[in-house]
């Protein structure tokens, strides 16, 4: 009994030490140079920084872009996930849905920017075909476009999860009871998923307030906040105590977003039973949400378009031939192959250590059985990560290891990696340990093994399909992010996605979208390596219980 | 009366119901016994109209209703988990439906239907605050607000304990006898389906075994089948039960 608790003891203290040093700390001096002048703390900085009219628009930019795409992004999501749930189109169908929908993920926010230039632009794929340009796509347009897409597959995922969990025998029994199709909607859809949709809403909200890739690629003249900032700390006359203000007026929204989120948690409705029940088929409802359907995708497709054609063209727009020359010239140039290496390397071990570090935590909350202070400062620690946009991240970090012995190394990239995106792979192992079997550890311990014994042989096969999607979330999302390294990468560290917003500079957009193809090739490769990962320990598993 | 003429279903090459006939009586109920895979569930889906026959007629009151949609069959069902609306309270999911018709019932019907089923006092609590006894009945009363001519139950009894298990059945015999109802019960026990219900339809592997009343079915099991797994599994546990209690019971 004592051994256990001491090896979880240990655990814990090196977690939290981790946390203290690579989260807290950047976070203490971000406020610290916010509220102090010339080593006085004044608030004289912080009304400056809010008083300037500058300021004011781009927050208020923000705030109006971010709301709007926030809301039709909500919708849109909402619209593919009902047509996977709650219509009978073709499986093969469906399946498209899910995997055009969540496409977006697997690319960084940048390249989009650079996507709708080329599909949207005066030279674009779509002003080529169609013979005019459909909008002004600098500024407003462009951004709601970019953070359209952005924050599409998220709000998709988390409605399509929560459908699942929709008692669907409801849906039979509104029909027997004499429903009207909108009392029907409103009851056995709507009511259930109103919570999921306000979580969709200011998740998506969030991500285009802080995104900091498509302002930097399409944002042009509408400034937004994420713009604002980067021009504080990296543009041509950096001012970080103004950038350390504006990093904070950026948290505020993520704070109220957790307040909100704790305050409508018993708005959710849970079902005692789930069924999957037959559904009338409703054909007219087939051909709706069927044409629907096939049209976001379509607007999805067209903007990604472009990435897989440019490429692989002689000379965008004036010679459309095949021709593989510039992809030939980017794996050729030193440097470009430099910045796939490093991010390769960054990715892999973010992942490695990302997958240990969120596993061991979600033990110690979810299995350890330890004091209530201890489980809720790992808790707090998850929502802390998952509401601090990544530009925050990194000018905290800049701000704490300037001048340190892992500045421009890659370690300070991984950390910051494995602490920007700790939340949402802990969440997942918390859930999965939390549905495991509450005796395995006693049992393991009665039949002998130590700890680690029961770690090893027991709680990590059983949890073994969770680790590989942690791995490959981590990986994917390492390979995509440049919000927080942005700030930390040096001269021999950069990774592909920093090196494209410094190819924006020499308008190399083939290149651009080469390095872009990628991380995307990547990106699936992980994925279906995962995947099959998990089909394969699956099998065997089940061998073994046949046997 | 509800008749069920040469009914067929199968899903792809799978024939789950072959070649079904069977009339119920108004006021009667009638159980469909049977194991996992003997077609009791898609027999139920074909009645209440979810799933569509690939041939055979199903006639209530002599009225053909086999291509009617749901809503417009005349029967509704209680759910083995009952599927009540979890936002709701108790009160509110019994006048859901209701609501949409009020000209079906009465307000004085629903007043004696909510104190029949002993609901009164449980009308402002949430779903979860009710036990499984009290869950069945609200989700009883719901659907009897709308008064089907035909009550089909899913297994009403194996999310019960036992003292509750056995009051619920005199409260579906109590409603059916009130009501003149009709009700079918879906249900795998044995015991239940011969102790509740005027006549049972035993099911296997997609036909009929047997159709008949309780008597009949102790007395003339009509095959080898209803002998070893129906019969037998009450003779067991009858000699169960009389061993427990000593030869004076005997």
């Amino acid at each position: 009994m004592f051994k256990r608790n001491n090896e979880l003891k240990l655990i814990y203290i090196l977690v939290f030490a981790l946390f203290a040093i690579f989260l807290l700390y950047p976070l203490v001096l971000v406020l610290i140079r916010a509220i102090q002048t010339n080593g006085v703390i004044s608030f004289d900085n912080i009304i400056k920084v809010v008083s300037k009219e500058r300021f004011l628009t781009s927050l208020q930019n923000s705030f109006l872009i971010a709301s709007i795409a926030a809301l039709l992004s909500t919708s849109l999501a909402f619209f593919l996930a009902y047509t996977v749930h709650f219509t009978a189109v073709p499986k093969a169908f469906k399946k498209l849905i899910n995997v055009i929908a969540t496409m977006p993920m697997l690319m960084p926010t940048i390249t989009y920017g650079f996507a709708i230039i080329y599909t949207f632009g005066k030279q674009g794929v779509f002003t080529k075909l169609f013979g005019f340009q459909p909008f002004n796509l600098y500024g407003f347009n462009g951004l709601l476009i970019g953070y359209l897409i952005y924050t599409l597959p998220v709000a998709f995922i988390l409605i399509k999860n929560t459908m699942t969990y929709i008692d669907k025998k409801q849906f039979v029994v509104s029909i027997l009871m004499g429903d009207s199709p909108l009392r029907r909607f409103f009851h056995t859809i709507f009511r259930p998923l109103v919570y999921t949709l306000v979580i969709a809403f200011i998740q998506t909200f969030f991500l285009s307030f802080t995104d900091f890739g498509i302002p930097a690629a399409i944002g042009g003249q509408f400034e937004v906040i994420a713009s604002t900032l980067y021009n504080q700390m990296l543009g041509s006359i950096p001012n970080f105590h103004n950038g350390a203000v504006i990093s904070l007026v950026m948290l505020v929204p993520s704070i109220l977003a957790v307040l909100v989120v704790r305050r409508i948690e018993k708005m959710n409705v849970r079902y005692e039973n789930i069924s999957e029940e037959t559904l009338p088929n409703v054909k007219s409802k087939n051909w709706i949400c069927g044409i629907g359907a096939s049209l976001i995708m379509l607007g999805i497709v067209s903007v990604f378009a472009v990435i897989f054609i440019l490429p692989f063209v002689k000379e965008w727009p004036y010679n459309i031939g095949f021709s593989l020359d510039h992809v030939k010239e980017t794996f050729q140039s030193a440097n470009l192959l430099d910045v796939v290496k490093n991010s390769f390397i960054v990715a892999v071990l973010t992942a490695i250590c990302g997958t240990v570090v969120s596993y061991v935590a979600a033990i110690i909350s979810a299995r350890g059985k330890m004091p209530r202070f201890i489980t809720g400062s790992i808790d707090f620690i998850s929502t802390l990560t998952n509401a601090l946009p990544g530009m925050v991240i990194g000018i905290g970090f800049m701000f704490a290891f300037k001048g340190t012995n892992i500045q421009n190394t890659y370690l300070i990239l991984i950390i910051c990696n494995v602490v920007h995106f700790f939340s949402t792979p802990y969440v997942m192992i918390k859930n999965a340990f939390m549905k495991m079997n509450l005796s395995f550890e006693t049992t393991g311990r009665l039949l002998g093994d130590s700890w680690f014994g029961t770690l090893r042989k027991v709680m990590i096969p059983c949890s073994i399909s969770t680790v590989f999607e942690m791995f490959s979330y981590y990986f994917i999302n390492s390979m995509v992010t440049i919000s927080a390294i942005i700030f930390l990468v040096g001269a021999e560290t950069g990774v592909i996605t920093t090196k494209i917003k410094e190819l924006q500079h020499f308008a190399k957009f083939t290149d651009i979208f080469v390095l872009s193809l990628l991380i995307f090739v990547a990106n699936i490769m992980m994925k279906s390596l995962m995947n099959h990962l998990t089909k394969k320990e699956s099998e065997k598993r089940y061998y073994v219980e046949v046997k | 009366m509800l008749t069920l003429k040469n009914v067929n279903k199968a899903f792809g090459t799978n024939e789950v119901l072959k070649d079904i006939s069977l009339s119920i009586n108004d006021g009667e109920i009638v159980s469909i016994l049977g194991s996992s895979g003997s077609g009791k569930t898609t027999l139920l889906n074909c009645l209440l109209g979810l799933v569509e026959l690939n041939s055979g007629v199903i006639e209530l009151d002599g009225k053909d209703i086999t291509q009617l949609p749901i809503e417009k069959r005349g029967l509704n069902i209680v759910f083995q988990d009952y599927a009540l609306f979890p936002h709701l309270s108790a009160g509110r999911n019994i006048v859901y439906g209701w609501r949409n018709n009020p000209s079906v019932s009465t307000q004085e019907e629903v007043d004696a239907l909510i104190d029949l089923l002993d609901l009164r006092e449980h009308l402002d609590k949430e779903i979860h605050e009710l036990s499984g006894g009290q869950k069945q009945r609200v989700a009883l009363a719901r659907t009897l607000t709308l008064k089907p001519k035909v009550l089909l139950l899913d297994e009403p009894l194996s999310a019960l304990d036992g003292v509750i298990k056995e009051s619920i059945k005199d409260t579906i015999k109590e409603i059916s006898e009130k009501y003149n109802l009709t009700t079918i019960i879906v249900t795998h026990d044995p015991e239940e389906a011969l102790t509740l219900s005027d006549k049972v339809l035993i099911l296997d592997g997609g036909s009929i075994a047997q159709y008949g009343t309780p008597q009949e079915i102790i007395q003339h099991p009509a095959n080898s089948f209803v002998e070893s797994f129906i019969l037998r599994q009450l003779h067991v546990k009858r000699d169960n039960i009389l061993k427990l209690f000593g030869d004076q019971h005997v």
